[in-house]
């Protein structure tokens, strides 16, 4: 009798565990809706297939549990040794700015949480990922593999040296600037080929930068400054 | 009893002192420093809470001397010695970077905030309860009191060499013991030396066992040490700065290295002090022939001229002295104010560096630059000036740091210095929305216009890569064969001639483009000088005016009246990140003017709010709250830039002025204290402060190439007269109150306390907004404030 009793406290608990997750499931789609909506097409971002790949992924899966709950706010968050999983606005341009194609291989510099990788590998063929640190690679592997995103590969190494033998890339996104750019990046980067690096801390203004190879030059290309609220240059 | 008294609170306030110097050290080593200001300068309201406590429970406690004030003390040294700790422990690790992002951090720092006022309040406790019991005796106790905070401040400066950070609050913490034990009661001896004997235990154990410091994961050292095998090989502190080497597989320095470079950056080890970036270990030797800044912006001068003899000023871990000695130069001076990283890079780090500052080239000098460039007399061939901003820009967080190397009156003092054919480089990093380079090029055109250059288009010119700007203004007119040379230099760089004569739109954008050209518009303006250059200083949304002695802040770019546009502009929530440094003053000062006012008003309610004295007490105690503060800031400021040594003369200048004070305060005591002598002394004081606003830079910039001891005597011959008097009218104010209305005494000591605190964040506002000079002028007003209110009593 005890038995059964408990097995009964057991199914109802687990159905009520089972009821707040789906509620909070639908209440993280809900606000990844609304994220699109006001944050991200609000600003200018109008790449479709980015657009589509920010609503499917499921970006609270990618910040640390205590932080979930501001999983989908306008802003930076921190995902442990000194990174950020970047503002929901900054991927979506990151996106668009490298214009990713379904026949493209793209290489990623800096995997934090795997956001990033995610998003592209929902446009693209390929995606190659270099992060550093090796508690965050490894994390960031898990989840990728949980999530079942076959097109992605994660190396723990120095991104300096880039991903040679995966290369030349359509597109580069570098999501942590240094003074300099790596000079095998700039050798890894197909003939019209772009990447994409922001400049500045995650905490203050950012400024994208894009570089473009053609043929033997390689052009720079200064974007807008952004930041968590819309950043406009109206007025000056 | 009485000795002992003098010797107890001497200990106390050079405990406070040494706190609140070792509080900054860590603070500003763990976190973000503008934030450890910030909780500091909070947490010294527990100056002002004192004196309400004293207001509401003064008597009960003056009654209990014997047992409180030992007690208080005993309270002061355990919490000094575990406040760290205990914070990190109980309310987990607050990190400043967060605040403008997690609404949660806000109640972390609220809570570090109280934790740290604890102590100053104790401590503040302390002291007050003495001037309270023992107001007839105010004069030689105020005397004891400024004794001690002169040499505490001095002797702090040694306790840096010898003790690492960690193990600082537990130093300090031994001394308000100390002063418990010089004055326990007969009466109950036993107990009270039992519980000063146990108190011992928490100094003395976190001594043995200090606690981590765990610095902010987003700090440039934490970030450092994060790469794979990353270590620190090499450690030292000092009043300079916590000195740490970190050396990774990772760690690559090449500052906006142009897209053509097509070699291998190489691996370098990095000094940080105070868990800051500060320089890369370079790893150069003395057979290169090339430089890898030769593929920077940075490499212009070179490519006008070749320079033989070249100052570089700020020369940090000397990465453009080594690029000098590759470029052939005969005599590189290389001038830094760290003396401890200098020291490094000759002894321990030399083999790295092949011996760059042993080699027969370079000269080191380790003094403030601007210091060095007013006292030296030879010529360059190039002045080379650091770096300006970092990359990304850091959103103003330089803002509230006086740059005297980069005021108009700095670029004047170079151009004296340049040989017939020399050159002054400078490079910026390139931010948006613009600011710095702006603000660089108004400062470099001001300086050439004073100087009367009649074609500066062939006098300053500028190339433009990915993310930096260089600079160089040259004393010969620009050939066109050299504009030629620079042209091929940029085609060879992928980099962009930004001013240089010939210059049209097209070239300026040729392979780094920005969105619009809004930047060359704004630049050709200001770079035509006059009632153009004046417009855009104007309309601009930003402060980019060029800086000034008076007002050295480069890195101010925020202008209060424009803060409702830039809020329509970028959004209320992005003026944080715009410009953050000036914001967290306001904030402070704001703050600190709510608190204070509440802790002067609180005790109104007790003591009531009508009554003789009241106003008295208000405008006598603020008067010299401010005014005191405000001389001992410019002064130190002034003192600074003569002697070169920021720590050591911040320190001399401190120590001397409250020695002085001191001094001023115990012959205040043999006098006889009426009105009528206030009115006097503080009139005086008017006098000395203006002739010290007119004449004191003159003076001081007149004997700036004197050596260094007669500096300091001399320095001590202009600080004394005016110290001396200045130690007077707080002790002679308290006497008169407590001749009058005694129940007033420990209010205008929260008063004076308060007012004090307010002071430091006011003075740099008005430093900011005003200048120096107005500052000074705003002292004898406050002094003046004093001064009326003691007039009107005597009438």
């Amino acid at each position: 009798m005890k038995i059964v009793i408990q097995r009964e406290k057991i199914a109802v608990m687990a159905a009520l565990l089972l009821i707040c997750f789906s509620a909070t499931a639908q209440d993280f789609s809900l606000l990844r809706e609304r994220m699109v909506r006001d944050q991200i097409e609000a600003r200018g971002i109008t790449h479709e297939p980015t657009l589509n790949a920010v609503r499917s992924v499921e970006r609270h899966l990618f910040v640390p549990p205590e932080r979930r709950n501001m999983a989908y706010d306008d802003g930076p968050l921190p995902i442990g040794h000194g990174q950020t999983i970047s503002q929901p606005l900054i991927v979506a341009y990151m996106t668009e700015l490298v214009n990713p194609e379904p026949h493209h291989t793209v290489l990623e510099i800096g995997t934090g949480s795997g956001y990033q990788a995610a998003i592209l590998a929902e446009i693209v063929e390929r995606v190659f990922t270099i992060e550093i640190i090796p508690e965050l690679g490894n994390s960031a592997r898990e989840l990728i593999d949980d999530l079942g995103y076959e097109n992605i590969e994660v190396k723990i190494a120095d991104g300096y040296y880039g991903w040679e033998e995966h290369g030349p890339f359509d597109a580069i996104v570098v999501t942590a600037a240094a003074e300099n750019i790596p000079p095998p990046l700039v050798r890894q980067l197909k003939d019209g080929g772009r990447m994409v690096i922001p400049v500045g801390s995650p905490f203050m203004v950012q400024t994208l930068m894009l570089v473009e190879r053609r043929g033997d030059r390689v052009l720079t290309q200064s974007l807008m400054p952004v930041n968590f609220v819309p950043f406009t240059r109206g007025g000056r | 009893m009485t000795r002992r008294l003098y010797l107890s609170i001497g200990f106390i306030s050079s405990s406070i002192i040494g706190f609140q110097l070792a509080l900054m050290h860590i603070l500003s080593y763990i976190q973000w420093s503008h934030f450890a200001w910030m909780v500091i300068s909070v947490a010294l309201l527990g100056f002002g809470a004192s004196g309400t406590i004293l207001a509401l429970a003064g008597r009960w406690m003056v009654r209990k001397i014997d047992t409180v004030l030992p007690l208080i003390m005993i309270a002061c040294g355990v919490t000094m010695s575990s406040v760290l700790p205990f914070a990190e422990r109980v309310f987990g690790t607050f990190d400043s970077y967060l605040v403008f992002i997690d609404s949660k951090e806000l109640y972390s720092l609220l809570l570090t905030y109280f934790s740290l006022f604890v102590v100053f309040f104790l401590g503040a406790l302390a002291i007050g309860l003495i001037y309270v019991a023992y107001v007839q005796k105010i004069g030689s106790l105020y005397f004891a009191d400024l004794l001690g905070s002169g040499l505490g401040g001095l002797a702090s400066l040694g306790l840096f060499w010898a003790f690492y950070p960690a193990k600082l609050p537990a130093v300090m913490g031994l001394l308000p013991i100390v002063a418990a034990a010089l004055i326990l009661p007969q009466k109950k001896i036993r107990p009270m030396a039992a519980i000063t004997i146990a108190s011992l235990a928490a100094p003395l154990l976190l001594l043995l066992y200090p606690p981590d410091l765990k610095i902010s994961e987003y700090k440039g050292l934490a970030r450092a040490l994060d790469l794979p095998g990353a270590e620190v090989r090499l450690e030292r502190t000092s009043p300079y700065g916590h000195i740490e080497v970190v050396t990774a597989d990772a760690l690559r320095y090449a500052p906006g290295l142009s897209m053509s470079f097509t070699g291998d950056i190489p691996v370098n080890d990095v000094v940080f002090c105070n868990g800051d970036w500060y320089g890369p270990v370079v790893s150069w030797s003395a057979a290169d022939t090339s430089h890898f800044l030769d593929y920077t912006t940075n490499a212009l001068p070179y490519i006008i001229t070749i320079p033989e003899t070249t100052m570089i000023l700020e020369a940090g871990t000397g990465l453009n002295v080594s690029h000098a000695v590759t470029r052939g130069a005969t005599s590189v001076t290389a001038v830094e104010h760290n003396r401890l990283v200098t020291d490094l890079l000759k002894n321990e780090l030399a083999p790295d560096t092949d011996s760059l500052f042993h080699h027969k080239a370079v000269t080191v000098k380790n003094l403030h630059s601007r210091s060095y460039l007013l006292a030296d007399t030879a010529t360059y061939d190039l002045i080379v000036l650091p770096t300006i901003e970092t990359f990304g820009g850091t959103s103003g967080i330089h803002a509230l740091k006086e740059q005297y190397l980069l005021t108009r009156e700095a670029f004047l003092n170079m151009w004296e210095r340049l040989s017939d054919r020399g050159m002054i480089s400078v490079t910026v990093w390139t931010e948006e929305p613009p600011r710095n380079i702006l603000k660089l090029l108004g400062t470099l055109t001001e300086t050439l216009q004073e100087i009367g250059v009649e074609d500066r288009s062939r006098h300053l010119m500028a190339v433009r890569g990915w993310g930096t700007v260089t600079f160089v203004v040259t004393r010969e007119a620009l050939t066109d064969y050299q504009a030629e040379n620079i042209r091929e230099f940029c085609s060879a760089m992928y980099f962009d001639p930004l001013y240089l004569p010939g210059k049209d739109d097209e070239e300026r954008m040729s392979y780094n483009i920005l969105t619009d050209s809004y930047l060359f518009e704004l630049a050709d303006r200001i770079a035509a000088g006059g009632e153009s250059a004046e417009e855009v200083y104007r309309d601009y949304d930003f402060n980019i005016r060029p800086a000034t002695d008076n007002r050295p802040y480069f890195s101010q770019f925020l202008k209060l009246s424009r803060l409702t546009r830039l809020s329509d502009i970028y959004g209320s929530k992005s003026i944080p990140f715009l410009e953050v440094g000036y914001l967290i003053v306001g904030i402070t000062f704001i703050q600190i003017t709510v608190a204070a006012i509440i802790l002067i008003i609180v005790p109104l309610f007790f003591i009531g709010w009508r009554g003789g004295y009241r106003g008295y007490t208000v405008l006598h105690f603020s008067g010299l709250g401010i005014g005191f503060m405000f001389v001992e800031i410019v002064l130190i400021q002034r003192l600074v830039l003569y002697f070169g040594s920021p720590i050591y003369a911040a320190a001399a200048v401190l120590s001397a002025m409250l020695i002085c004070s001191g001094a001023g305060s115990w012959y205040s005591s043999r006098m006889k204290g009426g009105f009528r002598d206030i009115v006097r002394v503080t009139g005086l004081i008017m006098v000395i402060i203006i002739l010290y606003g007119l004449f004191l830079t003159p003076l001081l910039l007149s004997t700036i190439s004197l050596p260094f001891l007669v500096k300091i005597a001399f320095s001590m011959v202009i600080i004394a007269p005016m110290a001396f008097f200045m130690g007077m009218p707080f002790p002679l104010g308290l006497k008169s109150l407590s001749e009058h209305n005694r129940s007033l005494v420990p209010w205008a000591w929260g008063i004076n306390g308060c007012l004090s605190v307010i002071s430091t964040a006011l003075a740099l506002i008005i430093a900011v907004e005003a200048g120096f000079l107005w500052v000074m002028a705003l002292a004898a007003v406050a002094y003046g404030i004093t001064m009326v209110a003691n007039i009107w009593k005597a009438a």
